[in-house]
C-alpha cells in the first residue's frame, strides 16, 4: 500500500515538473503553428542561469527564478524577433530544420563555455525531507511542484482574463479573425514565444536543484514535452496538463515495478508518442488541430 | 565541343573513379577522410530520397544504428564476412523503412517528422536495456580476426557511396521519382493520378532504409565499435539533414557536394580548434544560416550565378 502512495506522490511531483516544461510548446504551438525544437535548450539555459547564479552571488534557485524567468522570456521574445519571425510563412521543413539548428547551437555554445561535466545547485530546501506514514516527501521536489503549479495557474489565468491573454487565445483560434478585429499578431506571437520560454527556463530553475545539470540535458526532455502535447492534443492547455501527470505517472510506475525499470522508464514517453500518433493524431482532448493546421 | 550532358556524365564518372581508386593508394588520413564523405553521402542522399517524396525523417540514426547491428551481428554471432553482413544491414534497414511506412501511415508534416524521431529514440532504449543482444552501454566489438585490411573497407564504403548516387540518378528517370513529386506537392491530388501514398511511401522508405542502414554496417567495419550510444546518435540525423540543405535539396548533386563540404567544414573545426563543441556548433550555425540564407543550398546559389550570367 505505501509503495503505491509513494508511487502517486511522486508520479505527481515529476508530472508537475513536465507540465511546466511541456505547457510552453504547448503554447507556441497553439499561437504560432511552429513546433521548437529548442525549447529544451532554454531548460538547459534556465537551468545553467540559476547554477551560476547561486554559485557566483551565493543566491538560492528559488530566490533567483524570478530573475530565471525573466531572462527566458526577454531571450525568447528576441529570439523570435530576431531569427523565427524569418520562417513564418516557410514551409515544415525549413522551420523543423531552423529550430534543430537553433537548438544545435544553444547546446554546444554551452558545452564550449562551460563544458560537458556535470553540474547542480543546491537550495536551502534540497536536504529537508519529512515522513508522512508511509509516504517520503523530498521537500525540493514538493517545493517544486507547488511552484510548478502556481506557475501554470498564473498562466491560465493570464489567458482567461487579461486583455492579452484574450488577444493570445483569439490568434490562436483564427489569425486572419484576430488580424481584422486590430489584434497586433505579429507582438502576439513574440510574446507567446517569450512566454514559452520564461516557463521552459523556469521549469530549468527548479530542475537546477532536482537533477544534475549538462549541455545536453534538453534534448531528452523536448521529446518527452512532445510527447506530453501529443498526448493532450497540440495546442490544448489542458490536454498538456492531463498528458503531463500521465506521463509522470507511468515513467515513475515503470521504474518502481519493472526490473531495471530506470532505465525503460526513460523510453515510455517514446512509446507514447509514436502510440498516440499512430493511433490518435489529436490527442486525448481531440481538438481538430491537423484540420486547422492546413 | 562534348554537349553538356556528356560533360556532366564525365565529371560524375571521374568522381567515382577517383572516390573508388583513392584506397589504393594506401594513406590512413586519405582512408579516413573517404570513409566519413562517402558514408555521410549515402545517408544524405537516402534522406534526401525520404524528402523528395515529402517525409520529413528525423530518424536517420534509427536505420544507421540497426544496419550498424545489423553488420555486426552477423558478423560476430554468424561468421558473415563483409559483403553478406552489408546485405544483411542493408536489408534489415529496408524492412524498418517498410514497418515504418507501412506503421506512420497517412502520417504528414511535422507528426511523420516526431514519429521518425520517437523511432529512433525508441532503438536506442531497446539497445540500452538489452545487453544480451547489444552489450548494453559497454557496448560490443567486431570479433577482430574478421577484419579485413583498412584499404579494402574504405573501398567498400567508396563502393557504397558510387552506388547510392547510381541509385538515386537511376530513380530520378522513373516514374516513382515523379509519384513522389507529386505525392510532396500534395498528397490529395496526387491520389487522383492513381497513386497510391501508403504504397510510394513504403517503395520510398525500403530504398532509403536499406542505403542509411547500408552506411551504418559499413561503418562499423570501419569503427569496429559499437554501443547503443553512438549507433543511435541524433549526431547522424543531423548530418543526414545538414548535408542535403547545404548542398541543394531534392537535386542529386546537392547531397554529394554538401556532404565534401560538411564533412570539411566539421572536422576542420574540429582538428583547428581542438575542444569539443565547436565542431557542433559549426554544424548548428550552418544549419540556422542556410535555413535563412540558402535554402536551396550551394547548387541553388551557382544555379543563380550561372542564371545571371546567361541574361545578356
Amino acid at each position: 500500500m505505501g509503495l503505491y502512495v509513494q508511487l502517486l506522490v511522486d508520479g505527481l511531483f515529476l508530472g508537475g515538473l513536465y507540465t511546466l516544461a511541456a505547457i510552453g510548446i504547448s503554447l507556441s504551438y497553439g499561437v504560432i503553428r511552429i513546433i521548437n525544437f529548442a525549447h529544451g535548450e532554454f531548460v538547459m539555459l534556465g537551468s545553467y542561469a540559476a547554477f551560476w547564479l547561486a554559485t557566483l552571488y551565493k543566491l538560492d534557485p528559488l530566490t533567483s527564478l524570478p530573475l530565471v524567468v525573466l531572462g527566458g522570456g526577454v531571450a525568447g521574445y528576441l529570439l523570435f524577433r530576431w531569427v523565427i519571425r524569418h520562417v513564418l510563412e516557410a514551409p515544415h521543413l525549413n522551420q523543423i530544420l531552423l529550430t534543430f539548428g537553433i537548438s544545435l547551437v544553444l547546446q554546444n555554445l554551452a558545452v564550449v563555455l562551460w563544458t560537458g561535466d556535470l553540474r547542480s545547485a543546491t537550495s536551502v530546501v534540497s536536504y529537508a525531507a519529512a515522513e508522512l506514514g508511509p509516504v517520503l516527501l523530498t521537500f525540493s521536489r514538493l517545493i517544486a511542484f507547488v511552484v510548478a503549479v502556481l506557475l501554470v495557474v498564473a498562466l491560465l489565468g493570464w489567458l482567461k482574463w487579461s486583455e492579452l491573454g484574450r488577444a493570445t487565445r483569439a490568434v490562436a483560434q483564427n489569425q486572419q479573425a484576430a488580424l481584422l478585429m486590430g489584434i497586433p499578431i505579429r507582438f502576439i506571437y513574440a510574446l507567446s514565444f517569450g512566454i514559452s520560454a520564461a516557463l521552459g527556463a523556469a521549469a530549468g530553475g527548479l530542475l537546477s536543484f532536482l537533477i544534475p545539470l549538462s549541455p545536453w540535458m534538453g534534448f531528452p526532455l523536448v521529446v518527452k514535452a512532445f510527447a506530453i502535447v501529443a498526448l493532450g492534443g497540440l495546442g490544448s492547455v489542458m490536454g498538456a496538463i492531463a498528458g503531463a501527470m500521465l506521463l509522470g505517472l507511468s515513467e515513475t510506475a515503470v521504474s518502481y515495478v519493472l526490473p531495471g525499470g530506470s532505465g525503460w522508464a526513460e523510453g515510455v514517453s517514446f512509446v507514447f508518442l509514436l502510440g498516440i500518433l499512430l493511433l490518435r493524431p489529436r490527442g486525448i482532448y481531440g481538438q481538430a488541430l491537423e484540420e486547422q493546421h492546413r | 565541343m562534348m554537349p553538356k550532358a556528356r560533360v556532366k556524365a564525365a565529371a560524375w564518372a571521374a568522381l567515382a573513379v577517383a572516390v573508388l581508386a583513392a584506397p589504393a593508394l594506401g594513406s590512413p588520413v586519405l582512408n579516413d577522410w573517404n570513409v566519413r564523405i562517402c558514408s555521410l553521402m549515402m545517408v544524405a542522399l537516402s534522406w534526401n530520397l525520404t524528402l523528395n517524396a515529402g517525409l520529413i525523417s528525423l530518424g536517420h540514426s534509427a536505420f544507421w544504428g540497426l544496419g550498424s547491428y545489423a553488420a555486426l551481428l552477423a558478423a560476430n554471432r554468424l561468421g558473415a564476412p563483409l559483403p553478406l553482413s552489408l546485405l544483411i544491414a542493408a536489408l534489415a534497414g529496408s524492412l524498418a523503412g517498410m514497418g515504418l511506412a507501412a506503421l506512420t501511415g497517412n502520417l504528414r508534416g511535422i507528426f511523420f517528422a516526431i514519429s521518425t524521431l520517437a523511432f529512433s529514440e525508441i532503438l536506442r532504449v531497446v539497445g540500452l536495456m538489452t545487453p544480451d543482444l547489444t552489450g548494453g552501454a559497454e557496448g560490443l566489438y567486431l570479433t577482430p580476426g574478421l577484419r579485413p585490411a583498412p584499404a579494402v573497407v574504405t573501398f567498400a564504403v567508396a563502393l557504397g557511396a558510387v552506388a547510392a548516387v547510381v541509385v538515386c540518378a537511376g530513380l530520378a528517370l522513373t516514374r516513382f521519382n515523379l509519384a513522389c513529386r507529386a505525392m510532396r506537392n500534395n498528397e490529395d491530388v496526387s491520389k487522383m493520378f492513381g497513386i497510391n501514398p501508403l504504397v510510394c511511401r513504403v517503395q520510398c522508405l525500403a530504398v532509403a532504409g536499406g542505403m542509411a542502414s547500408l552506411a551504418g554496417g559499413l561503418n562499423l567495419w570501419h569503427g569496429g565499435f559499437l554501443d547503443p550510444l553512438v549507433a543511435f546518435d541524433l549526431h547522424v540525423t543531423v548530418l543526414s539533414q545538414i548535408a542535403p540543405l547545404l548542398g541543394g535539396i531534392h537535386t542529386l548533386v546537392g547531397p554529394v557536394v554538401g556532404s565534401v563540404l560538411t564533412v570539411f567544414l566539421s572536422e576542420g573545426t574540429r582538428i583547428g580548434l581542438g575542444a569539443s563543441g565547436y565542431s557542433q556548433l559549426v554544424l548548428g550555425v550552418l544549419l540556422v544560416v542556410c535555413v535563412l540564407a540558402m535554402p536551396s543550398g550551394v547548387v541553388g546559389l551557382w544555379r543563380r550565378v550561372l542564371a545571371r550570367r546567361a541574361r545578356p
